[in-house]
């Protein structure tokens, strides 16, 4: 990013967007994560590792490990549901940025926010169906996980994957993820791939680019 | 005995506001973590919580204003947002609570109240204890449940209206009017207790873009709702397919007799 502001073309740039209807990016090839609920131990060591990479303070959080715990004694279980952006297929909070500040990649599928087009309406926080956009009141705009697109770039992968010290979460071309076929420790040989688990939002929403390993009792028919 | 004014404050200024005396009593603002604790953050309370009440410690979701300007200098005023490409609003970018609750088309068409779409407490950091699998309304991480915006924000099917293509690829051969079509093709819409049933036909009647407004112009997800089905007075007695399984009610919360109930 530039350290200088080019305001003429910033409102050349908004002038381009088109109003009304979207159609949404098909990219060349859709990254996305993949996630182990059952071996997952909870340890947050990927959220902390995101803060550390994108200087969030305490109350933002791009990655957020989600504990389930239930039943009745000795019937009882505990997994968690581990997700930040999952760069969907159609996001819901692409179309709502009045600024154009949100958009998707054409060659990896990654929805980033430039946040410093960021007007802080919020709306992005309120369409996305699993909670992505997080508002972050010390600059009063809206900042997200956008794979961490540099280390990408750069051939590596994102700080909450290389932090996870149980290999439980991946990324990778999300059609090998849901096929079964990436090459990742992260999902077992007996596992199978699944696109949602329970407590989650419709994933016909938006189509998100995830898969889990799913835990037996957060298993969705 | 005369009492100090000071203990009298609290005991008023809830009378004066209205608001249930033993509920604003029960919350101290100082005590943050026991308020997210408290029963009316929950079922069954919550689904009687009125506005009042809500707004009684979250006043800020009213008054909350988007920056006039983003950090690289595009100001609000310069751009615009989804919703003010539409023919049905005019004004100034406003924060989403503040559409829904306070803006001239929210009072016009709306009767939202904040129990409608929060159906409990700030459910962001985990599912309940024990994840209660019977109930469709919590979702990890969101405080609403997308289906509650669906149910007025949902995508046109608009294959199963027999259209072409989508309605914003077809709508000039129709006239850009919902109720070329839709004036016999419908029955009774809109009965429900959050929106002005009789508001809404007749902001219809005086233009019928101003349907798209809400059933595609302010479109996040593509899918549709599907809504209680209640089939129009020449259609088949026969339930055609795409129509299996919906339900012919809508849910009790939101019917128009429970509002009389509440209120």
């Amino acid at each position: 990013m530039t350290s200088k502001k080019d305001k003429a073309r910033i409102k050349a740039a908004v002038k381009r967007r088109k109003r009304e209807t979207y159609t949404p990016v098909v990219p060349d090839k859709q990254l996305g994560f993949v996630h182990n609920n059952v071996d997952c131990i909870g340890c947050r060591a990927c959220e902390i590792a995101c803060k550390d990479k994108n200087g969030l303070a305490a109350g933002p959080r791009f990655r957020r490990v989600q504990y389930i715990e239930g039943g009745t004694y000795p019937d009882v279980y505990a997994y968690k549901v581990n997700m930040s952006c999952n760069h969907c297929e159609s996001p819901a909070c692409l179309p709502t940025c009045p600024t154009g500040a949100i958009f998707k990649r054409q060659e990896d599928g990654i929805v980033d926010i430039d946040s410093t087009l960021c007007i802080g309406c919020r709306r992005c926080e309120a369409a996305c169906p699993f909670g992505a956009p997080q508002f972050d009141p010390n600059d009063n705009i809206v900042k997200k996980c956008n794979m961490c697109v540099d280390e990408i770039e750069a051939g590596r992968k994102p700080y909450c994957v290389m932090a996870c010290m149980m290999r439980v979460l991946d990324i990778g071309s999300i059609d090998e993820i849901w096929r079964g076929s990436l090459d990742t420790v992260a999902v077992g040989p007996t596992d199978k791939v699944s696109k949602q688990v329970k407590n989650m939002a419709n994933i016909e929403l938006t189509k998100p680019s995830i898969g889990f390993v799913a835990h037996s009792k957060g298993k969705v028919k | 005995m005369i009492l100090p004014i000071r203990t009298l404050i609290p005991l008023l200024l809830p009378m004066l506001l209205s608001i249930d005396p033993a509920f604003a009593r029960d919350i101290g603002p100082e005590d943050y973590e026991r308020s997210r604790w408290h029963p009316i953050h929950f079922k069954p309370n919550i689904d009687n919580a009125k506005d009042e009440q809500c707004l009684s410690c979250h006043q800020e979701i009213l008054e909350r204003k988007v920056l006039n300007q983003s950090p690289a200098g595009i100001t609000s005023t310069e751009v615009l947002a989804w919703y003010q490409t539409l023919s049905t609003y005019e004004g100034e970018q406003e924060t989403f609570h503040r559409r829904h609750l306070v803006t001239p088309l929210a009072t016009e068409l709306m009767d939202l109240k904040c129990n409608t779409c929060h159906q409990g407490n700030d459910l962001r950091e985990e599912a309940v204890i024990p994840p209660d699998h019977s109930n469709q309304d919590l979702t990890l991480r969101k405080s609403v449940n997308p289906d509650i915006c669906l149910m007025c924000h949902g995508a046109n099917a608009y294959e199963l209206m027999g259209l072409p293509t989508p309605w914003t690829e077809s709508r000039k051969n129709f006239q850009n009017n919902c109720l070329l079509c839709h004036s016999y093709i419908r029955t009774e819409r809109h009965q429900v207790n959050y929106l002005k049933a009789d508001a809404i036909e007749a902001a219809g009647k005086a233009n019928s873009d101003v349907c798209y407004g809400c059933h595609g112009g302010r479109q996040w997800y593509r899918i549709a709702y599907p809504y209680p089905r209640n089939p129009w007075k020449s259609m088949s007695k026969v339930t055609p397919g795409w129509a299996r399984d919906r339900p012919t009610e809508s849910e009790p919360r939101f019917r128009k007799e429970i509002q009389q109930a509440a209120n």
